[in-house]
């Protein structure tokens, strides 16, 4: 990142040496890219290890710190947590952070041409039912007004602006997703069936619960059942069959969820399509919020209004936690120090699955594998072009028919007229790492990990390649981001089963809520769990709270 | 060239001078009547250059061809004088000569161009142009009668010369209208002859390589010169920035791709135009109709205010619209938000553009922010500063998804935010007979904005039928008379009525209103300009 060869780029002049009165030579031509640079950016994975190894070098003390609450982890669950706290008065918090930097997987990076995320990119905005979101963005200052009837306006700077889809199809582009060009009519009818489909289950039951909903937790039991079948076994079921289709199913569940149609919940399938806003051929498309690092704006924002100061530690490993009397124990990673807090209630918004390994041999009931983790690779490539094609014009989404990854999403969309025309972009490319089941997925992530960088960035251009056969000449830097767990996998049976439960039930003073308990890697949920954990603890331990959001 | 410019030189001449043993006479004789034919091609094409070039630069092409040719001619007389002043080393001389004319002469379309950019009057530059050619031009036929004289007859020198003389004049005044200007541009053309002379001179240092003096240097400044003009001429997609006229109905004058755009000025007597990007934006002929339609109505609409009024001008960096405000003595300060400074800067210094805005940016007034229009504005919110009274919307057509932002509910929103609440504001929202469903959408679009709006529209001949939109935050009676001023050239308090009406086959179309996330204006103005049924 600090590499001075990147500032020092230079544009040489064929013209250099041209009468300057020959004027207007705006089209010279460029030079050829010079070799890339390429670096790794985001989660160390040999800091695990490392943990690994120090946390057998040190036994519990006695706690020489208290604190009301500790929060362990700072991502989106851990800084909304954080956030509720500050909210309900409460500053009697420690929030511990493993790396060197909140956000989790809402991290962003930075290349010269553009800040860029290094995971989850964007936030639809909130369903009008889902107050306690809308609180928070109105907190954050994302709402500039509302409409006459209350609808919050948000900062015209962050909304995604059209052209937002488009979709690579037999070397054409096409605007949306839906890769219409040569459909049948039969194909389109079953599009038109599935679109009602959709509409249909975008209602509430007799109680006024949405059939799906954010947090997931609200979502009518109705259709509950679905969760124990598979998407791709309800669209046969459905008699939906034209490849297209099932193409766009897929690509939404690799999308949002990181694993095919065939790996993923019914329930999870539909939630992506109807939760978050049903979009209509006809009607406007929803609104998505972004920015160019993505959501580690929202993370930044959350950590400034939780007004963390030195309460937020990051580079701090949690090594043991004593569910019983609340006694975490910490590694301070950069002065090799560990130190004992003592809890009145721990707020675990960290990977569920590390929990087992510092609670006590047997202390977390939680199978081995209940959760299962997609690894992701993104990269973020800075290319001194604005990529184009045939047919529909570059948009903040660009994706690939056929292609095993998700396409490239245009970290600079959003820029000002300024900004833009300056030219060049940075594209985040996007390819989950699906696998049907936990053996699968650890040898895709250990193959993401033995890889070089030269092979991961070779990986990605060619995929970039795949879309514009002339990209790599035009690419200046890469920077290759592995998440070895990205997100939780909502497979079957992962939303509402007992092992669901049970991943979410608090042990002890411990209460989990990162958002892989509830099933959906969403910002949604994440915000959802963590804000309901805080206000748990606070009512266990004799303080009066107001929900925000109904349990 | 013309006979009379001729004969001043064909008195009794002297030197026999030089004869070179190189090359047979017969080939150097022919070589000299080739000559002959060359150098008075490129010299008449230069005067038909220049003289095109200023009636396209200063108009009234009678006396500009009068002028032309009267300076070019008596300049030719000056150089035929002179050339008795040259005694010795004639070849070396004409090589010379013929060096300055490809320089002078090659590179005067690309300087008049040049020139008429960036300096006040292009006038004295023509002439010393025509001038400095002329001359030399003149100086080259006495010399070639001189070097063909040898051995011959006065009678037959002469008929000769004059013959081929003449032939090159008929043969540049047939290739100039019918092939170099249409194909090639005055800039190529130019060149190209430039070309032709430098050419000339090679060829006259190998036919005579022992007669001309010093002529190792004098080869060397051959080469220089016609690589030089041979890499213009090869760099001409780049000049051709001057010479886009294909793409325009005026020759171009003045071209410049600026970081954001691509402005174009063309001129065709006294019809200045600019383009942006290849689209429109004023004709100086009947621009005062589109800028005093656009400004004045919504300035009559401006709430009284004691310390004067605050006007924001969104767009309109050509400062058109700025001379209209400018000219209401009730404006106390005027920001303008431009993206982009190539464009306010030329309209600040360039003399005739300034002219045409009357040194609007020079005005005390005045402040110039270049800037997206949205950034700043929600820049001004979040610092919270003072509201404007009035606005005036005069951005570009919504013809790509960038520019479609500035038309959207949010951008209303974000403007009404910065606007009192008894302020109004004014849209060019491009023309209700060629694209009525995106005018109609800005309508909806700002009503959807919670705001009053009124449509209302004007005939501008360069433009046809064109559009605007008043908007205020609260109900308003249609302006019936203009704010105290100067006497308009265009518009009268008799014509507003008229503005408001729309005729019967202008119905409002059903449209939706024009948002972020699916800019369904930039889709209504592709659709309504470009084939029918290509986008909803």
């Amino acid at each position: 990142m600090s590499d001075p060869s990147r500032a020092g780029w230079t544009r040489r002049s064929v013209l250099a040496g041209m009468p300057a009165v020959l004027g207007g030579l705006a089209a010279c031509p460029r030079p050829a890219a010079s070799s890339p640079t390429l670096a790794f950016v985001g989660p160390d994975p040999a800091r695990g290890h490392r943990i690994r190894d120090a946390a057998r070098r040190h036994t519990m003390p006695a706690p020489r710190e208290r604190a009301g609450i500790v929060i362990v982890g700072a991502g989106v669950a851990g800084l909304s947590a954080a956030w509720r706290l500050r909210r309900a008065g409460f500053d009697d918090v420690v929030v511990l952070e493993l790396e060197d930097e909140h956000g989790g997987t809402a991290r962003g990076g930075a290349l010269p041409r553009s800040p860029y995320p290094m995971g989850a990119h964007y936030l639809p905005v909130p369903h009008r039912t889902n107050v306690a979101l809308q609180t928070l963005l109105a907190d954050l200052g994302l709402v500039v007004g509302r409409a006459a009837d209350g609808t919050p306006e948000y900062d015209p700077r962050m909304i995604v602006r059209d052209p937002i889809e488009r979709h690579r199809h037999r070397g054409l582009w096409f605007e949306g997703l839906y890769p219409a060009s040569g459909a049948e009519p039969a194909a389109l009818a079953e599009l038109g069936r599935f679109r009602g489909r959709i509409r249909g289950l975008d209602r509430e039951d007799g109680e006024g619960r949405r059939l799906f909903d954010l947090p997931l937790w609200r979502s009518s039991p109705e259709l509950r059942g679905l969760d124990g079948i598979s998407f791709a076994r309800w669209l046969d079921d459905e008699g939906f069959t034209d490849w297209r289709l099932r193409w766009l199913c897929d690509y939404g569940c690799r999308d949002d969820y990181g694993c095919t149609a065939a790996q993923t919940s019914a329930f999870a399938g539909l939630h992506h399509f109807v939760a978050r806003g049903v979009e209509d051929e006809d009607e406007h498309q929803r609104v998505l919020l972004s920015w160019p690092e993505g959501n580690a704006a929202l993370c930044e924002r959350l950590a400034m209004r939780a007004a963390l100061g030195d309460r937020l530690r990051t580079g701090t490993a949690v090594l043991q936690i004593d569910p019983d009397t609340g006694a975490v124990l910490a590694w301070d990673a950069a002065r090799d120090e560990s130190f004992a807090i003592a809890a009145d209630a721990v707020l675990w918004a960290a990977p569920r699955f590390v929990l087992r390994h510092v609670l006590p041999p047997g202390r977390d009931p939680l199978a081995v594998d209940a959760l299962t983790y997609a690894p992701w690779l993104v990269a973020n490539v800075e290319v001194d072009i604005r990529p184009g094609g045939t047919g529909a014009p570059l948009s903040w989404d660009n994706v690939d028919v056929g292609g095993d990854h998700l396409g490239y999403v245009v970290a600079n969309h959003l820029e000002d007229l300024i900004a833009q025309r300056t030219g060049g972009a940075v594209l985040t490319y996007y390819e989950p790492q699906c696998a049907d089941d936990a053996r699968g997925l650890a040898a895709r992530r250990q193959a993401l990990q033995d890889a070089t960088l030269e092979e991961l960035a070779a990986r990605v251009l060619g995929g970039l390649g795949r879309m514009h056969g002339q990209i790599a000449r035009h690419v200046r830097a890469i920077d290759i981001c592995r998440w070895g767990h990205a997100m939780v996998r909502p497979q079957p049976g992962a939303l509402f089963s007992a092992s669901a439960e049970l991943a979410a039930a608090p042990i002890g003073r411990v209460r989990p809520c990162a958002a892989d308990i509830g099933g959906l890697p969403l910002f949604e949920q994440a915000f959802a769990l963590g804000v309901r954990a805080a206000e748990q603890a606070l009512g266990a331990m004799g303080h009066r709270v107001t929900p925000m959001t109904a349990a | 060239m013309d006979p009379e410019a001729q004969p001043a030189a064909l008195g009794p001449t002297e030197a026999h001078a030089e004869t070179g043993p190189g090359a047979p006479a017969g080939d150097r004789d022919r070589t000299l009547l080739l000559s002959v034919l060359a150098v008075a091609t490129a010299g008449l094409v230069y005067e038909l250059v220049s003289a095109t070039m200023a009636s396209y630069l200063l108009g009234d092409s009678v006396t500009q061809w009068s002028l032309v040719i009267g300076v070019y001619l008596s300049a030719m007389g000056l150089g035929s004088w002179l050339s008795k002043g040259i005694e010795r080393d004639l070849h070396g001389r004409f090589v010379a000569i013929q060096l300055g004319v490809a320089w002078v002469g090659g590179f005067s379309a690309t300087l008049l161009f040049i020139g008429f950019a960036h300096l006040a009057t292009v006038r004295p530059l023509l002439f010393g142009l025509l001038a400095a050619v002329g001359t030399m031009v003149g100086l080259e036929i006495p010399l070639l009668l001189r070097l063909l004289e040898r051995g011959h007859a006065l009678k037959d020198v002469v008929a000769r010369v004059l013959a081929f003389d003449y032939i090159g004049s008929l043969a540049a005044s047939m290739l100039f209208p019918l092939v170099l200007l249409p194909y090639l541009g005055l800039v190529r053309t130019a060149l190209l002859f430039g070309i032709v002379n430098a050419a000339v001179a090679l060829w006259f240092l190998h036919a005579f390589r022992d007669d001309v003096g010093a002529w190792a240097r004098r080869h060397a400044l051959t080469w220089l010169t016609g690589v030089s003009l041979c890499g213009a001429f090869a760099f001409a997609p780049a000049i051709e920035e001057f010479g886009e006229s294909e793409l325009y109905d005026a020759p171009v004058v003045f071209s410049q791709r600026t970081t954001y755009q691509r402005l174009t000025l063309t001129r065709w007597r006294d019809d200045l135009r600019l383009y942006i990007d290849g689209n429109l934006q004023f004709s100086s002929v009947d621009e005062h109709r589109y800028h005093e339609t656009l400004v004045h109505p919504v300035m009559a609409l401006a709430p009284a205010r004691t310390g004067g009024l605050r006007v924001l001008a969104l767009g309109g960096g050509d400062g058109l619209a700025l001379r209209e405000i400018l000219t209401d003595a009730r404006v106390a300060h005027v920001d303008l938000v431009d993206l982009d400074p190539g464009m306010t800067e030329l309209f600040s210094h360039h003399p005739v553009l300034s002219a045409l805005n009357r040194d609007a940016f020079a005005d005390p007034r005045v402040t110039v922010h270049n800037a997206d229009a949205m950034a700043w504005l929600a820049r001004q919110r979040d610092d919270g500063g003072a509201p404007f009274d009035v606005a005036i919307v005069d951005l570009p057509d919504p013809n790509d998804f960038s520019l479609g932002k500035l038309y959207t509910r949010a951008f209303y929103r974000l403007l009404a935010s910065r606007i009192a609440d008894d302020g109004a504001f004014v849209v060019q929202a491009t023309s209700p007979y060629l694209a009525p469903r995106a005018f109609w959408c800005i309508v909806r679009t700002l009503e959807a904005s919670g705001l009053v709006a009124t449509p209302y529209h004007v005939h501008v001949p360069s433009f046809g039928d064109w559009g605007f939109v008043l908007a205020a935050k609260s109900a308003f009676d249609e302006p019936t008379a203009l704010a105290r001023g100067p006497e308009r050239r265009f518009l009268t308090d008799a014509m507003l009525p008229g503005l408001f009406v729309f005729p019967a086959d202008q119905a409002p179309p059903e449209v939706g209103i024009n948002q972020l996330n699916d800019q369904l204006l930039v889709h209504y103005y592709e659709g309504d300009l470009m084939s029918p049924g290509r986008r909803g």
